[in-house]
This record gives C-alpha cells, structure tokens and sequence, in this order.
C-alpha cells in the first residue's frame, strides 16, 4: 500500500473510534487496522478519549441497588456458565419430531461421505486461521500456549476427526476431534452465525439413538468458536453428533431443528 | 510478634481485570465501585431515562466478566474499554427504539446534563476527587471546540451518529463533517493526553 493510501486510512482513526465509520468505510478500515500497529496506536489513543468524553457529563446517581444487581447478573453467569459446561447426562426423551429429522439429515450427511479427512491438513488450516488472529503481542502469548495446547490434543495417538454440516453445505462446518482413548473432544467451528441473546448453540451425542446433552457455546463475532474438553459419553454406542439453538443454560433434549450433524464412528 | 500489616497498595485496573478473568467477583465490585458511576454517566446520556441505564450498567459488566480474559491491555485502558461496552450497549438499546422519536425528544429537552433530582455520585472519595480532575480537564478542553466540532463529536459519541448521519442531519457535506471530527478528535488528544485512565498492565 503506497504511503499517501495509508494516511488516508490512518485519518479514519478518529472517526473509527467514535464509532462513526459508514459500514463500508469500518470493513475497509478494519482490515487496514489489523495489519497496522500505528493505526491500532492510533485507535487506542482515540479510544481513551471516548472514555474521557464519558466523563464530561456529571454523574447522575444511579439508585443505590444498582451495584448489587451488577454483582447478582455477574453471579449468575457464573453458575449458568459452570451448569451448562457439565449438563446432567441422558435426561428426558427426544422429541420423536426432532430426531426425525436428525435421521433424515443423517442419511444426507452420510451421503456426502462426511467422516475422515487428512488430520495434518487441517491442523495445519487451523494454525493458519489461529496465526491470522495473532493480532497484539499478549494475545500472540496466550494464543501460542493454547494453540500448542489443542494441537497437542489433537495430535494425540487415537484421535479421529468427524465433521457436522448443515444439509451438505460446506458453510458454516463444525470439526469434532474426538480422542477415542480419553473421551474426551475438541470441538472447532467456522462461519457460524451469531445466537440471539440469551441463545447458544448446544452440543448432542447420539448415544443408542438418544439425544445425550453436552456443552453450550456462543460463537465469536467471526463465526469461530472452540471448546476443548469436551467430554464424551460412553457406556454406549455412538452414532451421530449434532448442533441445535437452546438457551444459553442448556437444554436436557433438543427444543429446536438440528443445524449441523455428522455421522461418528466409533474405533473398531 | 505478628505486626499488623500495612493495608495494601489498591490495586491498579489491569490487576483487577485479570483477578475478574481469574473469576474473581470482588475484582469486579471493585471496578463497579471505580467505574460504574462513569458507566451509568454515559449511559444516561445515550438512554435518557433511569430504568434502561441501569439495565445497561448490568449487561456491561455482565459483558466484562465474560470477555476480560480476552481483554488486551495495549488497546486502551480498563477505564476505555468499559465505558466502550457500555456505550455499545447503550446505543443497541436506543436502537431498539425510534429514532426518530428519540432525536426529536433530544433536541425539545435542552439537556442541561443532569436532572434536577440527581445529585453528583462520590461513592469513593478517592475516585470521586479522581474523576472530578479529569472531568473539569474534559469540559476545559471540549470549550477549546468551535461549537461544530463539538456538536459533530457529541452526535458521534453519544447518539451513535456515523459521519454520513451526521452530514445528513446538518444538511452539511460529507467531508466538511469529516474534516470536523477528525480536527476535534486531534485538539482533543492534544489537550487530554495527560489524562488519559490508567493502562492495564
């Protein structure tokens, strides 16, 4: 990029900051912004002057419970976030409607010949896609620790890769890494659409034909998500995974179509 | 033959926001009790009423317990980044209403900042005198405005306006409007710098 285009864009800081971009003139300036450390220094310093502006009112007082109702919202996240990592397993029954349609969208995943790919081809598209995300140097720390942290995972000995889709669109893709020795799954999503509040996608093993709740998750406003550690019901056979909208505590069975499902293979 | 300890430095915003990503909730108390006056401040501004300003206060930090592991200290500091959030929040709420109606109730209600009813908050004497500096810095430096500029900062920052908006809602070009957000962002860095909340470590 020539050095006149740069200061044009590096003069959209400002504007950036306040928030006051046109959509098109954000993309264009966020792409920009990602590849430009003088122009996230540009951003950061616009930024606190934003808070500053805040500043420039007085303060109203806010009622006196306020503070209290701030710390019971953050508590309450709290247990809806540790509830809904470890759901009670294999309560209720399926709604005979739902996995009807979980069969039929089996049949046309397993169509497709979803199963197996070339486990190093895509680990190497998700250190790719992680490196691209490498945007600040602490965030590069951290990054590089889990990053080292999911390969190892996945390249453990007896892991397999299984993909969901949605009704044979390539978009949006959820890859399982199930760690057949540990029970245990990586789960890793692209190009999924955002949840609306209070919503979260949530996690189904098909365990002897029954829906088995797992985890929730939201995913970033990139349509990325990742949840390790995920673990996988045993004591049974399972035949399929799959991906529905429930609230974001988690639902004991399936109140919503199937978005993504996949057939699983368990080792022989 | 154990002294009392001295109380503890207070901890600075960047500890604090690790100690709230560790899930530490008193981290976060902590912050409310820096920064929540600030927070409810702006979303007052942006809401114009009591009840959704205090709903937006709840979400934002309901919102910072969940993102601040993901929180990057080079971007800005604590004190930005919340009252960031609570702006968004702030003006996703106004969306959810008219517009039109909320512009026309903005302009007939001549704001003169705070309602007779409500006091100045000082809940922490140290933070109270804290802000109060930097508030009379703020206001000094938004007088060194032409009213234009300031008028084009505060349809941005607190309207949620984008430059287009702006231009449209003035019946001014484009790149006038431009030209007069960018020259008021520039006069103000230069008069706040000194200013600016702490940076997370």
């Amino acid at each position: 990029m020539s050095r006149p285009d740069q200061d044009a864009l590096l003069d959209l800081a400002a504007a950036y900051a306040l928030g006051a971009l046109s959509a098109e003139e954000t993309q264009r300036f966020e792409a920009y912004l990602a590849t430009s450390p003088e122009a996230q220094r540009e951003v950061a310093e616009y930024r606190e002057i934003g808070a500053l502006l805040a500043l420039s009112e007085a303060e109203p007082r806010p009622a006196a419970d306020l503070r209290s109702r701030v710390l019971a919202r953050v508590g309450e996240q709290k247990t809806t976030a540790l509830s809904a990592r470890h759901p009670a397993p294999g309560s209720g029954r399926p709604t005979p409607l739902v996995w009807g349609a979980l069969a039929a969208s089996l049949i046309a995943a397993a169509g497709l010949g979803a199963g197996l790919l070339s486990l190093r081809g895509r680990v190497d598209a998700l250190q790719i896609e992680l490196a691209a995300r490498e945007q600040t140097l602490s965030e590069r720390d951290r990054l590089l620790r889990a990053r080292e942290a999911t390969l190892n995972a996945i390249l453990e000995p007896g892991v397999k890769l299984f993909q969901l889709t949605s009704s044979g669109d390539p978009e949006p893709l959820i890859q399982l890494f199930w760690d057949q020795q540990h029970n245990v799954a990586i789960l890793h999503g692209f190009q999924l659409k955002g949840v609306p509040a209070g919503r979260a996608y949530q996690l189904w093993f098909v365990k002897d034909g029954k829906p088995v709740p797992s985890i929730t998750f939201q995913p970033e406003s990139s349509g990325h998500a990742k949840v390790e550690r995920i673990p996988v019901p045993t004591g049974g056979t399972l035949s399929a995974a799959a991906i529905t909208v429930e609230p974001e505590s988690g639902s004991p069975q399936p109140t919503s179509p199937i978005l993504l499902v996949g057939p699983l293979q368990q080792k022989s | 033959m154990f002294s009392q300890a001295a109380a503890p430095p207070p901890l600075g915003d960047g500890d604090l926001i690790a100690k709230v990503a560790g899930g530490d909730e008193r981290a976060i108390a902590t912050l409310y009790e820096r920064y929540g006056g600030v927070l409810y401040a702006v979303a007052y501004r942006i809401v114009g009423q009591r009840a959704d300003a205090e709903e937006v206060v709840i979400e934002a930090f309901a919102q910072a317990w969940r993102e601040a592991p993901r929180f990057a200290s080079e971007r800005g500091s604590v004190a930005g980044w919340l009252t960031m959030i609570a702006r968004s929040r702030a003006l996703d709420t106004v969306r959810a209403r008219s517009r039109r109606n909320r512009l026309t109730a903005s302009a007939a209600a001549e704001r003169t900042g705070v309602s007779p009813a409500m006091g100045e908050w000082h809940p922490d004497p140290a933070g109270a005198v804290d802000h109060a500096e930097r508030r009379a810095k703020v206001r000094e430096a938004l007088e060194t405005l032409s009213p234009p500029q300031r008028q084009a900062i505060e349809l941005a920052y607190f309207e949620g306006l984008s430059q287009s908006e702006i231009a449209e809602l003035l019946q001014e070009p484009l790149g006038t409007v431009k030209t007069r957000v960018r020259l008021a962002m520039q006069k103000l860095r230069e008069s706040l710098r000194p200013f600016y909340f702490e940076r997370g470590t």
